[in-house]
């Protein structure tokens, strides 16, 4: 307590905490309320079909997949799309590109499943595909910004310092872009998680599956139940993000 | 005080004006509802979203809307429970619903009746005790009940031609019984879960794909994914796409025979509607469905003409 900065980690590293802890108990004190909320209500042969853990658990974890594994294409193609972009050989195709990929975020994700599933096929891959189209602009976009936010000084006085183009971009642009393109990221994985649900209309199967049904036959156990676990789902990833967040942010930072 | 004075007298203009275009619309109205007349009446017409709640909707606003009413057109609401709830809270007076929904989705039973009369007078008794919903009678003889299709280039192959064949296909062959349904139908007592019980078979797992139902006529044609497809009986790209049905040999599924429903209200203040609409609900039949919705969905007519096409063919307005 003695100095400004000791009051400052003192205060961070017990905020740190909260924040770490407060979210997990929030989420485990939403699924026993959504357990007790299903538990009280009589469910009829329809809500049975959907209400059971084998098909909840396939659900959630369909759309955890349909998230993950569009995410991680995303980031791929987008953050080295992102990286070449700001390269200045690259001036001149930087601004097509993002025209294209803001044509991908302006389409309704819901035309570009009827579409993909007409011109193409139905099932997982369709879907990804919708989604990875949806989410790219926001990483594209945040690692632009990101690698174009570092300070050109201090890029210049590493190159002054003999380190090669490739040393300056993983050494000094990427760690000081880290935090901007992680924010990103973990909104294009929460954008996922919902838009994910949307896949259930091509057969990529998710939680969706159940929502969709619950408004068609005005099951409210149900409907409450499968979004309630979307939620969950999205901000358990959003909790697990932040924590990845701070543990790759460069110190000092 | 001057300017406010006059601006009231130019709205009172303006109202006036108003009044007489409006009463002039209504007296154009006429012709071959003959001695109904609903002039003075203001009603509101729904539907749900999907071709042939379109065109039913589009039939009864032209009717009423020709037997003088001012009618408000509220037609495409998304989905089943989103008209049964507008009609329920009156924003809505009326819209064409299945006896077989009513039954099941709205009314909570989950065995369905098989005779069609009795299935009719069941929801109609119910759900005007409890709902204040007036269900008018005689329903369409159209069914636009559940039913598999499969493409005819693999209709013989597969040898399924009734749905009581479907267990020898999936124990001789499982691999070639895949099926694409919607996901409702994934868990209705009266879609897969009955069918596979009253037919004594299972698909095999990982056979089941569930794609919105708007798809799967495309994707039953194609025959990648699914060799089968459930499908709506009155549906216009059943004949498009040169679909067969697979029979329902044990008539397990319901009858889904669509009639119009109408607010408690709404219909003892104008009695004539039933009068009105009961020549019209006779004259629709699968056939004349299929046809319908198939102008629609496969020529790519508009629904407003397509009703107003055939009320003129038939001479009801």
């Amino acid at each position: 307590m003695t100095s400004q900065t000791k009051t400052s980690t003192g205060l961070g590293s017990a905020a740190r905490l909260l924040r770490y802890l407060g979210m997990p108990i929030f989420l485990g004190l939403a699924c026993a309320a959504l357990y007790l909320y299903v538990g009280i209500h009589g469910l009829d042969s329809i809500e049975q079909r959907s209400l059971n853990a084998n098909i909840l658990i396939q659900q959630t974890a369909r759309l955890l997949e349909l998230a993950v594994v569009s995410t991680a294409i995303v980031v791929t193609l987008s953050v080295t799309t992102g990286i070449l972009l700001t390269r200045p050989f690259a001036r001149r195709v930087s601004p097509f590109v993002i025209g294209l990929a803001n044509i991908g975020q302006a389409v309704p994700s819901i035309g570009v499943l009827a579409f993909l599933a007409i011109a193409w096929t139905i099932g997982f891959w369709p879907c990804i595909v919708a989604l990875v189209a949806y989410s790219f602009l926001s990483i594209l976009r945040n690692t632009m910004v990101g690698l174009r936010q570092v300070d050109r000084s201090t890029i210049e006085a590493a190159r002054g310092m003999g380190m090669t183009k490739m040393a300056v971009l993983f050494r000094i642009e990427l760690p000081l872009s880290v935090p901007i393109i992680l924010a990103g990221i973990r909104t294009a994985l929460i954008i996922n998680v919902g838009t994910a649900t949307l896949g259930t209309f091509i057969g990529a199967g998710g939680l969706g599956e159940s929502i969709n049904n619950a408004i068609r036959l005005d099951r409210t156990v149900v409907l409450v139940t499968a979004s309630g676990l979307t939620a969950i789902l999205a901000l358990s990833i959003d909790w697990l993000a932040g924590v990845a967040e701070d543990i790759l942010r460069p110190k000092g930072l | 005080m001057r300017t406010t004075r006059a601006r009231l007298t130019q709205l009172l203009g303006l109202f006036a004006v108003l009044t007489l275009i409006v009463a002039g619309c209504g007296a154009g109205g006429g012709g071959a509802s003959g001695d109904i007349d609903l002039s003075g009446a203001e009603l509101t017409v729904g539907s749900k979203e999907f071709t042939e709640q379109l065109i039913l909707g589009q039939i009864t606003l032209q009717v009423l809307e020709n037997a003088g009413a001012t009618v408000n057109d509220q037609i495409g609401l998304a989905g089943s429970v989103a008209a049964r709830k507008a009609l329920e809270s009156g924003e809505i007076d009326m819209y064409w619903e299945y006896t077989g929904t009513g039954w099941i989705t709205y009314l909570g039973h989950t065995d369905p009746i098989p005779n069609r009369q009795k299935q009719f007078e069941a929801v109609a008794k119910e759900d005007l005790k409890k709902n204040d919903i007036k269900w008018l009678s005689p329903p369409a003889p159209a069914n636009n009940t559940y039913t598999m299709a499969v493409r005819s280039e693999a209709y013989d192959k597969l040898g399924v031609k009734k749905l009581s064949d479907f267990k020898q296909l999936v124990e001789e062959n499982p691999k070639e019984a895949t099926v694409c349904v919607g996901t409702e139908f994934s868990t209705r007592d009266d879609g897969l879960p009955g069918m596979e019980k009253a037919y004594d078979f299972e698909f095999p797992k990982g056979n089941v794909v569930k794609i919105d139902e708007g798809l799967i006529y495309q994707q039953t044609d194609k025959g990648e994914q699914c060799n089968f497809g459930e499908v709506f009986q009155t549906d216009g790209r059943i004949q498009a796409l040169d679909l067969e049905l697979v029979e329902d040999d044990k008539s397990f599924f319901p009858i889904y025979n669509p009639a119009l429903n109408v607010s408690k209200e709404v219909i003892e203040e104008n009695p004539q509607i039933a009068k009105l609409f009961a020549p019209i609900s006779k004259k629709l039949t699968t056939e004349e469905l299929q046809k319908l919705n198939a102008k629609v969905d496969v020529d790519g007519q508009l629904e407003d003409q397509v009703a107003e096409e055939w009320l003129k063919e038939n001479g009801f307005i």
